[in-house]
């Protein structure tokens, strides 16, 4: 369980005022409504929940929690390997590219303390010499460790900010407004939850979410966008 | 090894275990086979040539029709510098129910230096309660391409049956001379994810297409890809795909169908453009009767 202090460190890494970019993206959702394939709070919400269930929850996750646990065992190598793993799985350029920047956000102001851990600051070293390429989910899962959070604590949080970027998205690109987005919210929780248990026990990432994937891919070649993803 | 293999490493006594092993070297114009094992249910078949391209076209013939629970077959290729070969199957890979154990097919490719390898099988077909795992890991030296396809029907469609299997898992792992990777890893069962299947209730047919050469100039891969895109566009509610460029030099491809005519369609136009791109060659008639 967190205490005040941890709660507060980590905190602000996940809140949407930390400037980590994500608001440009929208993760293939642009591509989606323009495509016909969301144009209700029911059917984001549908999509939303098939990408995490299927997506998010079994490859993103999976690498947060993994990141936090190379940092408790003290081990670099591990948040490397699975940086690369998960870059090589990322097939979407823009949802790769979207990734880094945002990693290299958090990164930039989560190991500039010289009370920073270890880890940490060695895995944001690679990252500027080129030796990983600094994916988010393995970012914030190496931050919120160092944050004193735990675990499954790591990687609900994770979720929730991902959702949150989609409903923040969707505000944007549906006749939608706030207090649905928060109902939405308040429907995911218990995924969130789910979503956390399952990927805290999870060594191996898989994603299986074509049509998700498709529309990401679909975004570069949008006439108009209001999005980079 | 691969995460998936280690899950499974305690082997049944079901089951068949067979391997292919193949190896090809340039001769002249010509890529020629050189060395040859099978064991059963692979049964040999010496490769054709269909154009005159000199490329080696070698059917992967599984007499018995599909996997059965607790097969384990293997092919392994090795492609030394300069040979072309192109690997299909005469039909459908069909897996079938199987009561405890998964069927596993693992692939393991060596591309040398300037050699050329195009996986075309078709469709993956599994049965309602089958348990299917495949692994295919491609190593590709400098100068190497590979246009790797692979595709997964939801079913035996015609009836009825859809997303019915009861596991499987796929991983396609490719790797260049300068260690740029391109990973594709799924876990799917419909019987735990009742949920909805990624939003695939409306389609019966999901396809990769990955194209990987670091031979090609990097500037040609934007108009090789607005050539796949507008091919994936002409096709409309029938088949939904998308293009991007993965994280090693070349082209992703991922697209769902509706029926097996848009895939299979699908996969000739791509095949043809990309061919012609990276290749400069035609794509091939494969004799598929």
């Amino acid at each position: 369980m967190l205490n005040t202090l941890s709660l507060l460190h980590g905190l602000r890494f996940i809140d949407s005022f930390f400037p980590s970019g994500g608001y440009a993206y929208s993760s293939g959702l642009e591509a989606a409504v323009q495509g016909g394939a969301v144009r209700t709070g029911d059917q984001l919400s549908h999509y939303v929940e098939q990408m995490f269930r299927h997506g998010v929850a079994r490859r993103e996750a999976v690498a947060v929690g993994i990141a936090h646990e190379a940092l408790l065992r003290n081990d670099v190598h591990v948040a490397l390997a699975i940086d690369h793993e998960l870059h090589a799985m990322k097939l979407g350029q823009e949802s790769r590219v979207a990734s880094q920047q945002m990693g290299r956000q958090v990164v930039k102001i989560a190991a500039e303390p010289p009370s920073a851990h270890a880890v940490l600051r060695d895995f944001y070293a690679a990252m500027k010499t080129d030796r990983t390429p600094g994916h988010f989910p393995v970012v914030l899962g190496l931050t919120l460790a160092d944050a004193g959070w735990d675990r499954g604590e790591t990687i609900a949080a994770f979720c929730y900010q991902t959702a949150v970027g989609f409903v923040s998205a969707a505000l944007k690109l549906l006749s939608m407004g706030q207090r649905e987005g928060q109902h939405l919210l308040e429907r995911w929780t218990p995924l969130f939850d789910e979503c956390a248990k399952e990927a805290t026990e999870a060594t191996t990432m898989t994603s299986w979410s074509p049509v998700q994937d498709i529309y990401a891919m679909r975004h570069a070649r949008l006439e108009s966008r209001l999005f980079r993803s | 090894m691969s995460p998936m293999l280690s899950n499974q490493s305690a082997m049944a006594d079901i089951g068949r275990v067979g391997c292919l092993d193949l190896r090809y070297r340039r001769d002249g114009p010509r890529t020629i086979l050189t060395a040859s094992r099978c064991s059963t249910p692979w049964h040999f078949f010496p490769p054709a040539y269909l154009d005159d391209s000199g490329c080696a076209f070698t059917s992967l013939v599984n007499p018995s029709g599909g996997f059965v629970a607790g097969d384990h077959l293997s092919i392994h290729a090795d492609l030394e510098e300069g040979a072309h070969v192109v690997m299909t199957t005469p039909s459908a890979n069909r897996v079938y129910r199987s009561l405890g154990e998964a069927s596993r097919q693992s692939v393991t490719l060596s591309v040398a230096p300037g050699a050329v390898i195009e996986w075309f099988p078709e469709v993956i077909i599994p049965f309602a309660g089958s348990r299917f795992t495949q692994t295919m890991a491609v190593t590709l030296g400098k100068g190497a391409t590979a246009l790797i396809w692979d595709s997964l029907a939801s079913g035996r469609v015609a009836r009825g049956e859809r997303w019915a299997f009861t596991s499987l898992r796929n991983e396609i792992h490719l790797i260049t001379a300068s260690g740029a990777r391109l990973l594709e890893r799924y876990d799917v069962s419909p019987d735990r994810d009742s949920t909805g299947l990624g939003m695939l209730s409306a389609y019966d047919y999901v396809a990769s297409f990955f194209v990987v050469s670091d031979a090609m100039d990097p500037a040609r891969w934007p108009a090789v890809r607005d050539a796949l895109a507008g091919i994936l566009d002409s096709f409309g509610s029938d088949l939904l795909g998308g293009v991007t460029e993965p994280p090693a030099p070349g082209l992703a491809v991922k697209l769902v169908s509706r029926s097996p005519e848009a895939l299979a369609a699908g996969q000739e136009l791509l095949w043809e453009a990309t061919r012609r791109a990276v290749l400069g060659l035609a794509r091939p008639a494969l004799r598929h009767y």
